[in-house]
């Protein structure tokens, strides 16, 4: 039994099953945990072999969704009304909602696994570093130390330039970096 | 000291006419009404005013406000035998000495010692700058005194600079009634083509004295261990030289200089032609294309300004141009979309 259910996964990882098929094994690893878990190691088996890099998928991942598709159907069934067959319709639709998801889940792991540069890879010492210095508090500037946009600078030196050889305002006007200015507009250093 | 007071008060009493013949006649004083600021003209009042600012010696403090900052300073102007020398101290930080030596503007910050030589042989006063030839104002702008009030404790009379046109700024000086000295200057800018309330920019002093002497001060040497030091160069070149042609120059508008020199700390030239119209001052920039300084943000389909100054770049075949000056955004405009390539006849 268990060699068939296997079986039944891995096709449906290799998107094999038919539609009908793909139904009752979803629907049967609701209640199977095992099942699930067994779909979850193939799914990560299958990733290492053809990217050489593991995914760790949550064990309880598809329960979640399972568990979300529960608590939240209306958003998946458009349409939706009681009847007094409501029960009956609730729980066809929820299962096509699960499935849905997870094939969805698993063409888009699929995809991920046939595209190694688009798929996420353990952070490197640098992510870390890079992660870490955005997270980490800004340190207050004040506005003659704030840093200029990279494309407002080169209007601001060529005008600084400009002002400094039209008139002699630079040298009595109030601007705090005005020993800046008139560096940045030195030319021939002697 | 009384000798300078005696000299400019037998000036003006000539050139206001009590000493003139007819007063002495004891003509009719309805004839002759004693409007004093009247009969002395705003122009000659300015030709008193350019002759004390270059032969008096005068210290105080003095306020610039620029772009909406205001730089207090203390000034000093020391003259002996016809050579002058200007000197600033600024009182805020960034601490800088600043002397003006003919045409030669020194400029050493105290906290880095950094001295910066910048060459400016076109211009003779931080205060305010005239033509020799006052005449030269005269088809462009209207000079005339306009009331009397007091600056600094000081009596004043107020001269009033409009222009006759639209395409530059009106500004008023108040002149100390006993040495002609300037007490403050404001620039005013124009609303709609009507002369604006509101001060583009102005300088005023705070307190001011005028001494026999002062002491000419040597722009100190910059520490030998600390190597930095700018010097800019300018060497003033004709204008034929220049890249470009401005063909379209609002009435009054003449070349005063030009140089080609390198700029943004590279060694790529820029032609720089400074233009004035006596009072107002306008720079045209040429300079290549250059990738590095990323041109297409440089480049603003509008006059941007700072302060009083407003500025308008365009591109000219492989060139950038940038007219600058401190007069109306219409002005600047005018003059960059009347600039063409020189045909050098390559």
């Amino acid at each position: 039994m268990n060699k068939v259910l296997n079986k039944k996964i891995s096709q449906f990882l290799d998107d094999d099953l038919d539609c009908d098929e793909a139904l009752d094994l979803l629907q049967k690893m609701q209640w199977d945990a095992d099942a699930a878990n067994t779909l979850n190691r193939y799914e990560a088996i299958s990733h290492a072999l053809k990217t050489h890099e593991l995914v760790m998928i949550k064990s309880d991942f598809s329960a979640k969704i399972a568990e979300q598709i529960q608590q939240e159907p209306f958003y998946l069934l458009p349409g939706f009304s009681l009847s007094p067959h409501g029960p009956t319709v609730i729980s066809r639709h929820k299962l096509l909602a699960l499935a849905a998801s997870v094939a969805v889940i698993a063409v888009l792991a699929v995809r991920g696994i046939n595209n190694p540069a688009e798929h996420r890879s353990p952070p490197s010492a640098l992510q870390v570093a890079k992660l870490r210095s955005e997270q980490a508090p800004k340190p207050v500037l004040y506005a003659h130390q704030a840093v200029q946009p990279e494309e407002q600078y080169p209007l601001n030196k060529r005008i600084n330039d400009y002002l400094q050889a039209h008139n002699n305002s630079v040298y009595t006007n109030g601007e705090a970096d005005l020993a800046p200015l008139a560096s940045v507009t030195a030319y021939r250093q002697k | 000291m009384i000798v300078i007071k005696c000299f400019f008060l037998a000036s003006l009493f000539l050139s206001i006419g009590l000493l003139s013949p007819g007063t002495a006649l004891g003509k009719d004083p309805e004839l002759n009404p004693p409007k004093a600021i009247d009969i002395q003209s705003g122009k000659q009042f300015l030709l008193h005013m350019t002759q004390a600012m270059q032969t008096l010696n005068y210290q105080g403090t003095v306020a610039f406000l620029r772009n909406g900052k205001l730089e207090p300073m203390k000034y000093f102007h020391a003259a002996h035998n016809g050579v002058e020398q200007e000197r600033l101290l600024s009182l805020n930080s960034p601490l800088r000495e600043v002397i003006r030596d003919a045409g030669k503007v020194s400029c050493l910050y105290k906290v880095t010692q950094q001295l910066v030589v910048d060459h400016r042989p076109f211009e003779r006063s931080f205060l305010v700058d005239l033509p020799k030839n006052l005449d030269e104002l005269d088809a462009i702008y209207s000079i005339d005194v306009v009331g009397e009030e007091n600056i600094a404790m000081l009596p004043a009379y107020v001269i009033a600079i409009t222009p006759k046109d639209t395409l530059r700024y009106a500004r008023k000086i108040w002149l100390g009634k006993q040495q002609f000295l300037p007490l403050k200057v404001v620039v005013y800018g124009l609303a709609d083509g009507v002369i604006s309330d509101e001060a583009l920019e102005q300088m005023v002093f705070t307190d001011l004295e005028v001494t026999d002497t002062l002491p000419f001060v040597d722009v100190r040497k910059p520490d030998p261990g600390n190597p930095v030091q700018n010097i800019y160069k300018l060497q003033a070149q004709s204008s034929n030289q220049a890249g470009f042609i401005a063909s379209r120059l609002p009435q009054g508008f003449r070349e005063i200089f030009f140089t080609r020199r390198p700029m943004h700390n590279s060694e790529q030239p820029v032609d720089h032609l400074l233009l004035s119209d006596g009072l107002a001052s306008v720079s045209i920039y040429m300079e290549h294309k250059n990738s590095e300084i990323q041109p297409e943000s440089y480049i603003s389909k509008n006059v941007q300004s700072v302060g009083a100054v407003n500025f308008f770049s365009r591109t000219l075949g492989d060139f950038e141009l940038t007219v600058m000056g401190e007069v109306p955004a219409e002005t600047v405009k005018l003059i960059a979309e009347g600039i063409k390539l020189r045909d050098t006849g390559d």
